[in-house]
């Protein structure tokens, strides 16, 4: 890890945020089968399920992206600080809109990792168990049990907010990052950013508001 | 008196600098890493003599009080620098170059000094562009030129308004691949307070290192200068804060010649004095008069704002006097006209400015045409003085520039003390009594990597250099001397600033050895000078202590020119005739013009200092052998 | 011509008397001042009433005053240089400035930019990084024809934009993570758009190396480099560094 560049750190960063970026969109497109009723939501779970090996190198890619991801950000986090470590007494930041999303960085990658563990408990290490009105649904029944309830609903979109949030300054600083950013496409770059992030976060947030007002 | 030898070679003038390469004697590579050689300044000659010295092999040790290297005020040259390359075809030449600056400096210049810069002229643009210099290129790759005053023909290269900027971070770079690789030494925050000569030679310096307050000796082989001019002997000039005149001074003090102090550049288009709190002027570019009508009221008392001054009362008085020429006449002529307007009392408002007026280059061009020939001028004018030069004409004025005089230096930059090498604008070398536009980045580079590195090899050549160290007693001594001054200036706790001593001088040198001297005026400055200075030494306040003391560095430079003002004075006293930027008002034509005195001041003044007394004139005589002598017109 | 407005300023500025001193904020009243002051003119004025008081000046480096030579620069109520875009501190003029404001001024701060006395700061790590490769390797004497090689004309000047960097520090200033990426990039750019430029590979992987060692942060692209740069340079400048040093780290 020390042998590497801040610029390869940050690339490391943004290779596997982009990786996550690809899982996310998948893993909304699974969701949206909640759309199509039980069946349909609890066969390509099972469908997964019976990938098997291939399923576990899934997982383990992404945990490793997850992983590696983390690792690095907190490593260049601890640089950046030692780096800035005389503060200002009045300091002024410039660009409002995007830098926000840039400012915020810490506190939805913070936010995204507490939803992670949750997540899990709640869903993949839970077990699929999910009763209504006296039949067992499986998963679809677990994840409808559990948005169903109000505060967990809200803080599940919280939480897709600070992915939508990540992704807006993520996405577009991955082709900086890369050196794929001009002067010319940047705006481009930035208004895709935008919407990919307004996009998931709606994308996910639009399941608990479905089941909150059809369950 | 006697006479200075230039030490030029013979032989027809366009084959001295090739046939003397040859003559000159070499250093083996091998023995080059045993001599050392310090380097004062890292402007364009410094750095780039560093960084030549030091790709030979040299053992180099190199000196700035700015605390990086790149901060020199080379930087600033804004219009361009010359080159006799001729993409342009319109007649240029090697010779035209050398005749065009021959003539451009009014006829005071060595013959084969300037012919030497024009012909590096062109080899210092093809190692700039190999350096990374992004200078302007037109559509299709290739370099673009443009013109410049002085000249008929398109020679000079540019890199938008920031050509001494890109040249000087070319050198600068040079100089720090030089440092990574252990052959040139950098010493920053250092400045240089005295100069060590032992035996007769040149062979250090002393150094004060500004951090620390510290003095440090530093034994050499050779010592070469390139500290730049003088000007903030005039307090307010385009130069930076911290330029100064103590190196050359120093070495002066030890026994180098200094020549034709009086030779000073007055810019014609600078931004006017605002009020007592002004510390700088800033340099609007020559180029501005290309499109812009130089004007004042017609009549004395007439302060309304410009835009009410009828056209039939304006007085546009060098497309008047000069009616070939127009505005585009040569710096300083366009200096000097300014000055007689406002001392007519037809400066605006009765003050010391005059109207540069965009107003019929708008109409007739357009405003997006202007905007796109001098957009960024017009818009650092508006910065500056807070009003629109779309709107209303820019007001302008005279200020100090550069400085031709310097260092006296023979033909291998060599002063009259063995060793003490120097270099661009220190020396006096090859503008005569007036620069031309864009000539002064070509004499530094050219100086700095072209000849230094050939004629400091023959000085160790042809000496037989004994070993001295800082151990030897000369260093101490000028050690001492110096903390000595320091100690006294740090505590004469007076009740005035040292800007309160730099303005007074300041004031009393424009006033009477400016853009015109007179003899009353000049005999007035020299009684008056010493006396600022013995008030100066009694009553100044330099607060602080002896360490990091920005008070103190800026005391001993003003100290410094509180002497050399003296000098100044007393060669523009002797010369007797008008030439380039000396102007002597009882020396003039009927017209006004300059009158030179070609039958008794055809040659360079070297002054020697004399402890306690008056300089002593030495002489080299000039000889005009290929551009022959002749009055300048501009009519 | 109208009178010229005056305005009078509470200064809050940072002391600090040499690296060991931890540094407080001393306030000054900057009385009467002229708004056609530039900014280091109006602590000239501070300085000259502190000289006739025997109290020490407030140093600061500056030199050139005209933009260019990169000396001054301080953090003017949170923002580098001050106020308004695109000029340095001593290009700043106090007609920027509203009668009775508080103005605090603070050095650039970075742990690679230590404080040597009140705004006067260290900045020979720039030298460092420039030391590393920021050149292109030629002899004096062995270049050819300067016009033997066109450049087109597009990438000539984003060079010369590059290239107009001065070195103040002011983006590190800014960098939430003192990151010294736009300088850097900017020398980078600058030499290897040129053709010139384009051989010496192993420039950009020196150069960012010897930027990690100084101690400067990495880049999170947060920008605020770009926004409070003099002279301008842009991030795109960042995006072909970190593009150069992939390819030359792929590449080998």
């Amino acid at each position: 890890m020390l042998k590497l560049s801040t610029i390869q750190k940050k690339q490391i960063v943004g290779i596997t945020g982009l990786a996550m970026v690809g899982f996310v969109l998948a893993h909304l497109s699974g969701n949206f089968l909640i759309y199509k009723g039980p069946e349909a939501f609890n066969g390509y779970a099972k469908f997964l399920h019976d990938l098997g090996a291939l399923l576990w190198m899934m997982r383990a890619g992404i945990l490793a992206s997850f992983l590696l991801h983390m690792g690095f950000t907190i490593n260049l986090v601890i640089t950046n600080r030692k780096a800035r470590v005389n503060r200002y007494y009045k300091y002024q930041n410039h660009r409002s809109e995007s830098s926000l999303a840039t400012q915020l960085m810490p506190l939805s990658g913070s936010i995204i990792l507490i939803y992670i563990i949750f997540h899990l408990l709640d869903f993949s290490l839970a077990d699929k168990v999910g009763i209504i009105q006296g039949i067992d649904y499986g998963l679809y029944g677990l994840v409808i049990n559990t948005l169903k309830d109000p505060i967990h609903a809200v803080l599940y979109i919280i939480s897709m907010a600070s992915v939508g949030l990540h992704m807006y300054h993520a996405f577009q600083s991955v082709f900086q990052t890369f050196g794929l950013m001009s002067e010319k496409n940047q705006p481009r770059l930035v208004l895709a950013s935008k919407v990919l992030g307004v996009a998931i976060t709606l994308g996910y947030s639009s399941i608990p508001v479905y089941i909150m007002m059809n369950f | 008196m006697a006479k200075l030898k230039s030490n030029e070679p013979s032989g027809p003038v366009s084959e001295k600098w090739e046939k003397h390469k040859f003559d000159m004697k070499l250093v083996n590579p091998a023995n080059k890493r045993k001599l050392k050689i310090i380097v004062v300044g890292t402007g364009l000659a410094g750095a780039s003599a560093s960084a030549s010295l030091g790709e030979l092999g040299y053992n180099v040790h190199t000196f700035t009080y700015h605390e990086s290297a790149r901060r020199a005020h080379s930087i600033a040259a804004q219009g361009g620098i010359n080159a006799a390359k001729n993409y342009c075809n319109d007649g240029d030449s090697v010779q035209r170059l050398f005749f065009d600056t021959v003539k451009g400096g009014d006829f005071r210049a060595r013959e084969a000094n300037v012919h030497r810069l024009a012909e590096n002229s062109v080899k210092i643009i093809d190692h700039c562009v190999a350096q990374g210099v992004p200078f302007a290129r037109e559509y299709g790759g290739l370099l673009d030129n443009r013109s410049f005053g002085g000249a008929q023909v398109s020679r000079t290269f540019y890199a938008k308004g920031q050509t001494g900027q890109q040249l000087l971070l070319g050198a600068y770079q040079a100089m720090m691949k030089e440092v990574e690789a252990k052959t040139v030494t950098l010493h920053t925050r250092a400045e240089m307070m005295d100069l060590v000569v032992v035996d007769g030679k040149a062979r250090g310096i002393i150094v004060r290192n500004l951090l620390t307050g510290e003095l440090e000796k530093h034994a050499a082989d050779a010592v070469v200068l390139a500290t730049g001019g003088y000007g903030n002997v005039f307090y307010l000039s385009t130069n930076a804060m911290a330029c100064n005149v103590t190196s050359t001074w120093r070495a002066h003090k030890k026994g180098a010649y200094f020549a034709n102090p009086c030779y000073t550049q007055i810019h014609p288009t600078c931004i006017p004095v605002k009020g007592d709190y002004q510390s700088k002027l800033t340099l609007m570019s020559e180029s501005l008069r290309n499109d812009g009508r130089v004007w004042v009221p017609n009549a004395v008392g007439d302060h309304r704002p410009a835009k009410d001054i009828p056209e039939d009362e304006r007085d546009y008085y060098l497309e008047r006097k000069y009616p070939s020429f127009g505005n585009l006449v040569p710096r300083d002529l366009a200096s000097r006209n300014a000055k007689e307007q406002t001392d007519l009392g037809k400066g605006i408002n009765g003050g010391l400015a005059v109207y540069l007026d965009f107003a019929d280059s708008i109409k007739r061009l357009g405003k997006d045409t202007i905007e796109a020939r001098y957009g960024n001028l017009f818009d650092m004018y508006q910065q500056i003085t807070g009003t629109n030069p779309y709107e209303s004409p820019m007001m302008i004025y005279p200020a100090v520039h550069y400085t031709m005089g310097g260092l006296w230096v023979d033909y291998n930059l060599e002063s009259t003390i063995p060793g003490l090498h120097v270099l661009g604008e220190a020396n006096f070398s090859d503008h005569g009594a007036n620069r031309l536009g864009a000539s002064a980045l070509m004499q530094g580079l050219s100086d700095g990597y072209f000849i230094i590195p050939n004629t400091i090899g023959h000085y160790f050549g042809s000496n037989d250099l004994g070993k001295v160290t800082t151990d030897a007693p000369e260093f101490d001594e000028a050690l001492n001397n110096v903390q000595e001054k320091i100690n006294q200036l740090v505590n004469i706790k007076g009740s005035k600033t040292v800007d309160h001593f730099h303005r007074e001088l300041g004031l009393l040198v424009w006033d009477k050895c400016g853009m015109a001297r007179d003899k009353a005026g000049l005999e007035e400055a020299l009684k008056r000078i010493p006396e600022i200075r013995d008030e100066f030494w009694d009553n100044v306040n330099v607060t602080g202590d002896g360490q990091f003391n920005q008070t103190l560095e800026k005391a001993g430079r003003v100290a410094d020119f509180l002497e050399f003002g003296e000098l100044m004075c007393q060669d523009a006293l002797h010369r007797e005739e008008s030439c380039g930027g000396h102007f002597r008002t009882e020396h003039q034509t009927k017209e006004g013009e300059a009158l030179r005195n070609d039958d008794d001041f055809c040659f360079v003044s070297g002054w020697e200092y004399n402890e306690g007394k008056k300089a002593k004139l030495n002489t080299e005589d000039l000889t005009f052998k290929d551009v022959p002598l002749s009055q300048r017109s501009y009519k | 011509m109208a009178e010229d407005k005056t305005i009078t300023l509470t200064l809050k500025v940072w002391r600090q008397k040499n690296a060991e001193d931890k540094g407080h904020f001393e306030i000054y009243k900057a009385k009467d001042i002229n708004e056609n002051m530039s900014f280091l003119e109006m602590l000239d004025v501070i300085n000259d009433t502190l000289t006739l008081n025997n109290q020490t000046p407030i140093a600061f480096d500056h030199d050139c005053r005209e933009g260019i030579c990169g000396s001054c620069g301080a953090m003017v109520n949170g923002v580098a240089h001050g106020p308004v875009s695109g000029v340095t501190l001593c290009q700043l003029h106090m007609r920027s400035f509203n009668d009775g404001d508080t103005v605090v001024i603070e050095p650039f701060r970075a742990k690679s930019l230590p404080v040597i006395q009140d705004l006067v700061i260290d900045r020979t790590a720039f030298d460092r990084i420039i030391a590393k490769g920021g050149y292109i390797s030629v002899k004096t004497g062995s270049a050819p024809e300067a016009n033997d090689t066109p450049i087109e004309k597009k990438k000539a000047d984003a060079s010369f934009d590059a290239a107009a960097c001065i070195g103040c520090s002011a983006c590190v200033a800014a960098c939430p993570n003192a990151s010294a990426s736009l300088f850097v990039s900017a020398k980078v750019s600058h030499l290897v758009l040129l053709p010139q430029g384009h051989a010496e590979k192993k420039r950009v992987v020196q150069m960012v190396d010897q930027m990690d060692k100084e101690g400067f942060g990495g880049c999170s692209n947060a920008y605020q480099c770009q926004a409070a740069c003099p002279k301008e340079i842009k991030v795109e400048n960042i995006a072909r560094m970190n593009r150069e040093y992939i390819k030359e780290k792929s590449i080998r």
